[in-house]
């Protein structure tokens, strides 16, 4: 299952011809070697031909080990699973993150021991129930015994802005945030007409809360999309992100869209990097979307040739997603997409 | 009804989940639905509860240690009224002070938004947009206040008349993006069309707006978009002849049990005579 890519080779080559040739040859040679050994690495694993009725728990174990996770981390640990429920309708399945999922990641953290919950701030409804019957989500975790936290009107606790992109001091977090070992992303994989793309990170708006933040979350957006959106996931504690990229949404995402099937599934811990592969298979430059460019460091890196590719790698997998005809969009666009970007 | 009321009274004040906060909102409706059926002891502590966090300036936050937003103050307003005007007079005035004072967010019209940014309601929160709940629910304070020819409540009226959608029904605000049309969800546009009864509005929009909650009533929903969906075609002498079995079944769910919030609505909307 595990595909080695061919860039862990050239990363050999050049230490070995950095310890062979000395003096000026040897720091012209180091420089793309420095640079790749300074910079964060990160995995992200991509699964292919996946159903919402086919064993996604065990390509989300699969994923989730190929990333390096430790199962028995996990025993005793509080996990928060975050869906994408933004403005859930039955008219429109492609546009919130399938209930197949939330399930499926219940129980692999399950399995590991850890308690698991299932939590979000939806930004565009109120009725939180509402949300919650139209996707599907209800059902879905009546039937497999999930609790649910209804984000938007939790107690809240003042957390200090880790990211400082823009000029909010702090954010207050739902005391289940606030409390969980983990976090995890559950985005659907869409385009977003305001900034070209929205999976894991944009996806963690919905942890802030409406009762504070309103319905739409117009403080973010009034401080800045891009800079919110590195900055509350720079002030979040400790985050996975689990993509749901079966059934995408292209054209006027994140609401008004189309179906795009894609049957993937993209895994990893540096929810940045995770973005970058899932813009490029959209075929969409990561480097364009300003929310990437602003995500701290930790988040894990943009540069393709620092994401080690596990499982299937994206150039095999990117097709163009159809975007909306507006300059800021068609910007992003990359120049070549598809097996034979290298 | 006496059934959502045993319910209600011993969790009042309270919160939006069973075991949440205690918070503004859900208090307010819980205060005027006791109020409404009499049970005035306990509306009355309602309404010096949120007396209590009433702050200098006359608003009123989302919860205790929560002044900000203060998008609840005018249903604080709304709440006062309905249990003792009188008793709670130099609260009710200060709070519409405040309301009057407060206002969203203008902008400059702007192609890709289909709704008119320049007209000013009320927002979520201090220096963002106006949107269609916070400005239905200071419009229906203003009326009850007496305050219904004030140049804001006008202006409100056509806010919330600008935002309704070309088929009828509203989203939580916006109308048109980047030349999609939005979708309608029962919650605001149940809310807005509440806050229109009563109202010298004239657009064609408000007759398909009142055919469509009829429409989605019979979906299952949640408890509060129901409740509001209900309340707005009793105000505009539309009720549904199942209204009643509506809200029992929404009743008997379990988690509208111990949710203060939930059972606020859905008690005044079993009230078939509320409408204010």
């Amino acid at each position: 299952m595990s595909n080695q890519h061919s860039k862990t080779q050239i990363d050999k080559i050049d230490r070995r011809t950095l310890l062979k040739v000395g003096g000026a040859g040897a720091i012209l040679c180091a420089t793309p070697f420095a640079y790749r050994w300074g910079r964060p690495r990160a995995k992200v694993f991509v699964s292919r031909g996946q159903h919402y009725d086919g064993p996604l728990a065990q390509t989300i174990r699969d994923g989730l080990l190929a990333g390096g996770a430790e199962p028995a981390w996990y025993r005793g640990k509080r996990v928060l699973l975050k869906p994408n429920l933004v403005e859930p309708t039955k008219a429109i399945p492609h546009m919130t993150t399938n209930p197949a999922m939330i399930v499926a990641a219940a129980e692999v953290f399950r399995g590991w021991g850890a308690s698991v919950k299932v939590g979000e701030a939806p930004g565009h409804v109120r009725d939180t129930e509402m949300a919650l019957i139209e996707s599907g989500v209800s059902e879905a975790l009546a039937d497999s015994g999930i609790g649910f936290a209804d984000l938007n009107y939790e107690e809240v606790v003042w957390r200090r802005n880790r990211g400082k992109r823009s000029k909010l001091r702090g954010f207050w977090l739902p005391q289940s945030v606030a409390e969980a070992d983990v976090v995890v992303s559950m985005p659907k994989m869409k385009t977003h007409h305001w900034v070209g793309i929205t999976c894991s990170m944009k996806n963690f708006y919905g942890v802030l809360p409406g009762i504070k933040y309103g319905w739409p979350k117009n403080v973010l957006h009034h401080n800045g999309i891009p800079q919110t959106v590195a900055d509350v996931n720079a002030t979040l504690p400790r985050t996975l992100a689990i993509v749901d990229g079966i059934t995408c949404m292209e054209g006027d995402g994140p609401i008004l869209g189309t179906a795009k099937q894609m049957g993937l599934v993209l895994v990893g811990a540096s929810l940045a990097s995770v973005d970058a592969t899932a813009a490029r298979i959209m075929g969409l430059d990561p480097m364009q979307v300003e929310y990437l460019r602003l995500a701290v460091r930790r988040m894990g890196p943009l540069d393709d040739s620092l994401i080690e590719q596990r499982g299937e790698v994206w150039q095999e997998l990117a097709t163009p997603f159809e975007i909306l005809d507006q300059p800021h969009l068609q910007k992003l666009r990359l120049e070549k997409v598809g097996p034979q970007v290298t | 009804m006496k059934s959502i009321l045993e319910q209600l009274e011993p969790c009042t004040p309270g919160g939006y989940s069973p075991g949440g906060p205690r918070a503004t909102e859900p208090t307010a409706w819980a205060a005027m639905a006791l109020s409404r059926a009499g049970r005035n002891d306990s509306a009355g502590r309602a309404g010096e509860w949120l007396a209590a966090l009433q702050s200098r300036d006359g608003s009123v936050g989302v919860g205790p240690d929560a002044a900000q937003p203060q998008w609840p103050t005018s249903l604080a307003i709304l709440a006062w009224r309905r249990i003792d005007p009188t008793r709670f007079s130099a609260q009710i005035e200060r709070a519409v002070a405040w309301t009057l004072a407060s206002k969203g967010k203008p902008a400059p019209r702007n192609p890709k938004i289909g709704h008119d940014t320049t007209l000013i309601g009320w927002s979520w929160a201090a220096d963002t947009h106006s949107w269609l709940e916070p400005t239905s629910f200071a419009a229906m304070s203003l009326r009850a206040a007496g305050y219904q020819d004030h140049p804001r409540s006008t202006e409100a009226v056509r806010m919330l008349v600008d935002r309704l959608l070309p088929t009828g029904g509203c989203n939580y605000g916006n109308t048109e993006i980047l030349g999609q049309t939005l979708v309608p969800h029962l919650q605001p546009s149940g809310i807005v069309l509440w806050a229109l009864a009563g109202e010298d509005a004239n657009d064609e929009r408000i007759g398909r707006s009142l055919e469509y909650l009829e429409g989605q009533l019979a979906k299952p929903t949640g408890c509060a978009s129901l409740a509001y969906a209900i309340i707005a075609l009793t105000a505009w002498q539309r009720r549904p002849a199942n209204a009643n079995g509506l809200i029992a079944e929404a009743v008997g769910r379990p988690d509208t049990k111990d949710s203060t919030y939930k059972l606020a609505l859905l008690a005044l909307a079993a009230d078939e005579e509320f409408h204010e």
